[in-house]
């Protein structure tokens, strides 16, 4: 268990900003976080953010928060963990607290890809994989990655497309009531179903976007209402052929039995999750690495509605990655600006009585995993 | 094809390591094996990078290879099914290509 606690949050709006710079953004979530918190004075910064330099010509990003809110001489850093980036920001402030070092600490997350074309956007997020590797030259993606799991999860289960179109169908529903997410237009399982194939069988909506955005967090050893009780993090293979089983990811496994283990409590205990649905598939598989439901028994906990915000294991009542809006280094921290207000009682489809949250943030082709999970004292 | 062996254990990859992931002591052998193998899973890519888009749709497939416990990621000559024989039919730019038996 750790001594940290949330104290503060902030978030923007999720979506397309050409008028607002990266800075703009940081800075903006990063007040609010500030205001939230009652503005302590702050130790250290540590921003969550991934393509900042390859497709904004913007690095220094820790030392730019530093600056803009005048929090004078503080040590500050960007952290890089692909789509994990923002999740590994916020432990690297909790392991500053827990070493010691700082009483409170500035946590961001921002990400600025709108402006950029998809074909560069896409080419910066390959970033992510391991680009020496014959499995990049044959043409893998990301999604791709993605769909080649979900075509095996389809051959071993009774699973179709259809329970990935409740998946997206679930996250937009969601969306619709969270007035900072990116997509707050309904849909329907037809359009989900019959939408263009991004790669087999993987369609548009099985699929995050590209957005504009940026959260922030203060975290402090000053015991307050929302206590961290604990955080971890895993690492997994960096290329799809050296998966052990192709149907796990042992980041996410991994990640979610050290959080249980370092937290006291187990799967059952948690009330309301977050869960890194870049892709439809990635939240059935999560859901399963992270002890909700049997291997392989993702999809009937969907088919039976076990994960929307009324059923008994809520996940993504923010929208997720899917229609909340996937800012890449925003993300993990935007997961704990949803589930702060969960904790709060204040959230869009507020889970009753919610106690104890789980957040999973993923990276690169399941390369990195953090899993924090939240008490309300 | 290449296929790095551990001298302790059961794991086998296409990409070298300094020391075996699985048992965290065995070092990995070097081993040639037949190409030859099953399509364990695939997807058709429509949605491509910058530097592969004049080939999209095309076709990326997870390989069994018969003689090792290896996997490899490899692009396919035309459709292909889960099950299906496969084997290596050229290499280019450092990508497997693989061709239907």
């Amino acid at each position: 268990m750790t001594n940290v606690y949330i104290e503060g949050i902030g978030m923007t709006k999720f979506g397309k900003f050409v008028d607002k710079s990266m800075k703009q953004l940081l800075v903006e979530a990063s007040i609010e976080a500030l205001e939230d918190a009652g503005n302590p004075k702050v130790d250290a910064v540590f921003v969550g953010n991934f393509m900042g330099g390859s497709i904004g010509n913007q690095e220094i990003l820790g030392a730019l928060v530093a600056n803009e809110l005048g929090l004078g001489h503080i040590p500050t850093a960007k952290v890089e963990g692909a789509c994990a980036s923002g999740g590994i920001a916020l432990r690297q402030g909790i392991m500053g607290i827990l070493s010691g070092e700082y009483d409170t600490v500035l946590i961001a997350g921002v990400e600025k890809m709108k402006h950029a074309s998809t074909a560069d956007v896409t080419q910066a997020i390959n970033a992510a994989m391991d680009n020496e590797s014959n499995e990049k030259q044959a043409g893998l993606t990301f999604p791709g990655f993605f769909g080649v799991l979900a075509n095996r999860y389809f051959y071993e289960t009774d699973a179709t497309k259809e329970h990935l179109a409740m998946i997206a169908l679930k996250n937009r529903e969601n969306a619709l009531h969270n007035p900072l997410a990116q997509f707050q237009k309904p849909t329907t399982m037809e359009e989900i179903m019959e939408a263009r194939i991004i790669t087999s069988p993987l369609g548009l909506f099985d699929c995050s976007p590209t957005t504009d955005g940026a959260a922030a967090l203060v975290i402090t050893r000053e015991k307050g209402a929302i206590h961290i009780r604990s955080s971890a993090q895993s690492s997994g293979p960096t290329q799809m052929q050296d998966a052990d089983d192709l149907l796990s990811l042992p980041a996410v496994r991994e990640s979610g039995r050290l959080a249980y283990e370092k937290a006291g409590v187990g799967p059952e205990d948690i009330d309301v999750v977050e869960i890194h649905d870049c892709f439809s598939m990635t939240e059935m598989l999560a859901i399963e690495e992270l002890g909700f439901f049997n291997k392989r028994e993702g999809w009937l906990a969907v088919e039976q509605g076990r994960t929307k915000a009324t059923g008994d294991k809520p996940v993504n009542t923010s929208g997720g990655l899917l229609s909340r809006g996937h800012p890449i280094g925003a993300t993990g921290v935007a997961q704990m600006y949803q589930l702060v207000q969960q904790l709060r009682g204040t959230a869009p489809n507020q889970v009753e009585n919610a106690r104890l949250a789980l957040a999973q943030n993923l990276g690169g082709t399941g390369s990195y995993s953090t899993v924090h999970i939240l008490e309300r004292l | 094809m290449k296929v790095y062996q551990c001298d302790q254990c059961e794991y086998a990859s296409v990409s070298n390591k300094y020391r075996c992931p699985s048992c965290g002591t065995g070092k990995l052998q070097e081993r040639d094996v037949s190409s030859k193998g099953t399509v364990y899973s695939y997807t058709d890519i429509h949605i491509a990078p910058a530097e592969f888009a004049h080939l999209a749709p095309y076709t990326v497939a997870l390989i069994q290879l018969d003689e090792s416990k290896a996997k490899v990621t490899v692009r396919t000559d035309g459709n292909v099914q889960i099950g299906d024989v496969a084997e290596l039919d050229y290499v280019e730019d450092g990508a497997y290509i693989y061709r239907k038996c």
